[in-house]
């Protein structure tokens, strides 16, 4: 896991640096779940669910996956807990989250656009996205 | 001009005016305006607040200045306490300059009952309203409404509740903003996504700092003013601080995403990608208004519900009659886009985190508040005053109609945890005597006064500006926090 949260006055922004493009989806997945946690702990009744998603650029499908995370967490009450299997392309990904039933935590109302970013760096790839809470 | 006239690269122009000339970068078309106090200014520049601003004013038909309020902090794309007006038809409406919580705003209540007839029913009235009123969790305890009647509340508002589901009064729905219906919303515009976000929520509260306060009134400053508003000294108030919920902040997401992916074709260049916008003219832009107004009209909707759970309450513990007497002062959004007439000129005023303010004698408030100006609630941060203000003429010559819209963040909420223990928290304000019911102390640490600005400075510099003047100040006595 190699992700912190950065200062901002009124919402939540995140910096992820991973080896691959498809360890930041999974880093983000555990940010959103941390944001979200209800605080009960591992539950015995795992779900899975599948993901499919397009998007123009990565820094978009950044943001659409952790949409989708929140998404599913408010109106289902799934809380993710990891990422079973996932497959980018050019203009999407598809994935399966491994969730667990819950009351998530209100606490994100949408995933921003502002200062979104996914590039690459010497060592991996860096990503930034500010989270309205 | 005196060095203390030039902060942060703004230069002073008046008492409470700061600016931005649009020569500080090639990209801004008009200049940023700040209205503040020094002391404001000092914490304004200690985030990206003035950058933000700086960014609304390169926006394609923007008119007139980029402006902040005094309770300005840094947001995403807009500044919170932004307002920014278009040219209509062909300037651009931007989803994220009215952010994810579309038409979010506070809905004040006045009981016929002072705070020495409450008594001692005080912790037994706020109990009962956290009882009644759902917070935490966004998935239960809302009016459900799906299909036909989801697509009433979103096409009419809280009329719709008061005619068919016994939600409100005719009354409270005089006393709202734009009469609780922004015209043109169509909910063949909201994607099935929002809609099953927002099916279960309408009459709950939320999270982060939606809140909603029992409250005495303090001092009054304007006699005339807090006659027609029905405000006296002593009175007891509720205020309800929520917004659109799922549904407001899906149709946001789903617009930034669409017009994100239309700048090209409209040749649009943006310094933040959160600014995302299309012409008033385009299909994105007439869709986007359309979803917009539909989201709105469900918040009017929500806050309506919220209304109606707080009078279940107070004919529970005060009785019937109590209930019965119980009034809507007014309803405003702080967060929305409105098509208004400004100079002969048709605008589209985002209103990003702050409220409209118009002055006395204009046709588009309640009769009963014509003489005096509308209301505009300006809700403290938790364990502080709040105020009521009248809007006032220099707010339609200077503000495009706003005004400020609470007393604006300035720490971050890990730096608030970091000082202030939420239990903490919880045992001071109740030996001020304020109850407290929230399900969470970190969620009140975040909360904290510390977090926020002076909102009794923050007031007084918009009524040196003229926007809007003091009428009364309202102290809390319970806080229900989502």
């Amino acid at each position: 896991m190699a992700y912190e949260w950065v200062e901002h006055t009124a919402e939540v922004e995140l910096l992820i640096e991973a080896g691959s493009e498809e360890q930041v989806f999974a880093d983000a997945l555990t940010a959103v779940g941390e944001l979200l946690d209800d605080g009960m702990g591992a539950h015995d009744a795992d779900v899975a669910y599948d993901v499919t998603l397009t998007a123009p650029d990565r820094a978009a499908l950044l943001a659409a996956w952790m949409d989708e995370l929140v998404y599913r967490a408010e109106v289902d009450g799934l809380l993710p807990e990891a990422v079973e299997r996932i497959e980018l392309a050019d203009d999407g990904l598809s994935a399966a989250v491994r969730a667990r039933r819950g009351e998530p935590r209100p606490f994100v109302k949408a995933v921003t656009y502002h200062r979104l970013a996914f590039e690459p760096t010497a060592d991996g790839w860096q990503a930034t996205v500010v989270l309205d809470v | 001009m005196s060095e203390s006239d030039v902060k942060h690269g703004l230069t002073r122009i008046d008492d409470t005016c700061w600016e931005i000339p649009a020569e500080a970068r090639a990209d801004m078309r008009v200049p940023a305006r700040v209205f503040a106090d020094a002391e404001l200014l000092d914490e304004i520049g200690g985030d990206l607040s003035l950058e933000q601003i700086q960014n609304v004013a390169t926006l394609p038909g923007v008119y007139g200045a980029a402006l902040a309020m005094p309770d300005i902090h840094q947001g995403y794309g807009f500044p919170v306490g932004g307002v920014a007006a278009t040219v209509a038809p062909d300037g651009v409406i931007s989803p994220g300059g009215v952010g994810y919580d579309i038409n979010c705003g506070v809905r004040l209540l006045a009981l016929p009952v002072t705070v020495e007839e409450l008594g001692r029913r005080v912790e037994p009235l706020v109990s009962e309203i956290a009882r009644r009123v759902p917070v935490g969790t966004g998935r239960s305890g809302g009016l459900k409404l799906d299909g036909r009647a989801l697509d009433r509340v979103m096409t009419h508002g809280p009329r719709i509740l008061a005619a068919e589901h016994g939600i409100g009064t005719p009354e409270d729905v005089e006393r709202t903003e734009s009469r609780g219906c922004m015209e043109g919303a169509d909910p063949a515009a909201v994607s099935d996504r929002a809609r099953s976000r927002g099916a279960g929520q309408l009459g709950t509260l939320g999270s982060g700092n939606h809140f909603l306060e029992v409250q005495r009134v303090g001092a009054v400053l304007r006699s005339e003013a807090a006659d027609a508003y029905g405000l006296s000294e002593g009175q007891v108030t509720v205020l309800i601080h929520s917004g659109s919920r799922g549904l407001g902040h899906q149709v946001c997401t789903d617009y930034v995403r669409w017009m994100d992916s239309a700048l090209a074709r409209h040749r649009i260049k943006l310094p933040d990608r959160q600014l995302a916008c299309a012409p008033l003219s385009s299909p994105e832009g007439r869709a986007y208004m359309s979803a917009m107004a539909a989201a709105a009209n469900f918040a009017w909707a929500n806050r309506a519900t919220l209304a109606h759970r707080v009078r279940e309450a107070i004919r529970k513990v005060l009785g019937r009659d109590i209930a019965e007497r119980t009034r809507q002062v007014y309803d405003v959004a702080h967060n929305i886009a409105k098509l208004e007439e400004h100079g002969g000129r048709t605008l589209c005023v985002h209103r990003k985190g702050a409220t409209r303010a118009f002055p006395p004698g204009s046709p588009d408030i309640p009769p009963a508040y014509r003489r005096v100006g509308q209301p505009v609630f300006i809700p403290g941060s938790m364990g502080t005053s709040s105020w009521v203000l009248a809007g006032q003429p220099g707010a339609m010559e200077r503000s495009f109609g706003s005004a400020c819209h609470g007393a604006g963040r300035r720490l971050s909420r890990a730096a608030a945890k970091r000082r202030v223990k939420g239990d903490e928290l919880r045992r001071e304000l109740e030996a001020r005597g304020i109850v407290v019911r929230a399900p969470s102390n970190v969620g009140l640490a975040e909360e904290a006064p510390i977090a926020y600005k002076d909102v009794d400075r923050v007031v007084r510099v918009v009524e040196r500006a003229g926007l809007a003047a003091r009428v009364a100040e309202l102290l809390p006595i319970g806080v229900v926090k989502g």
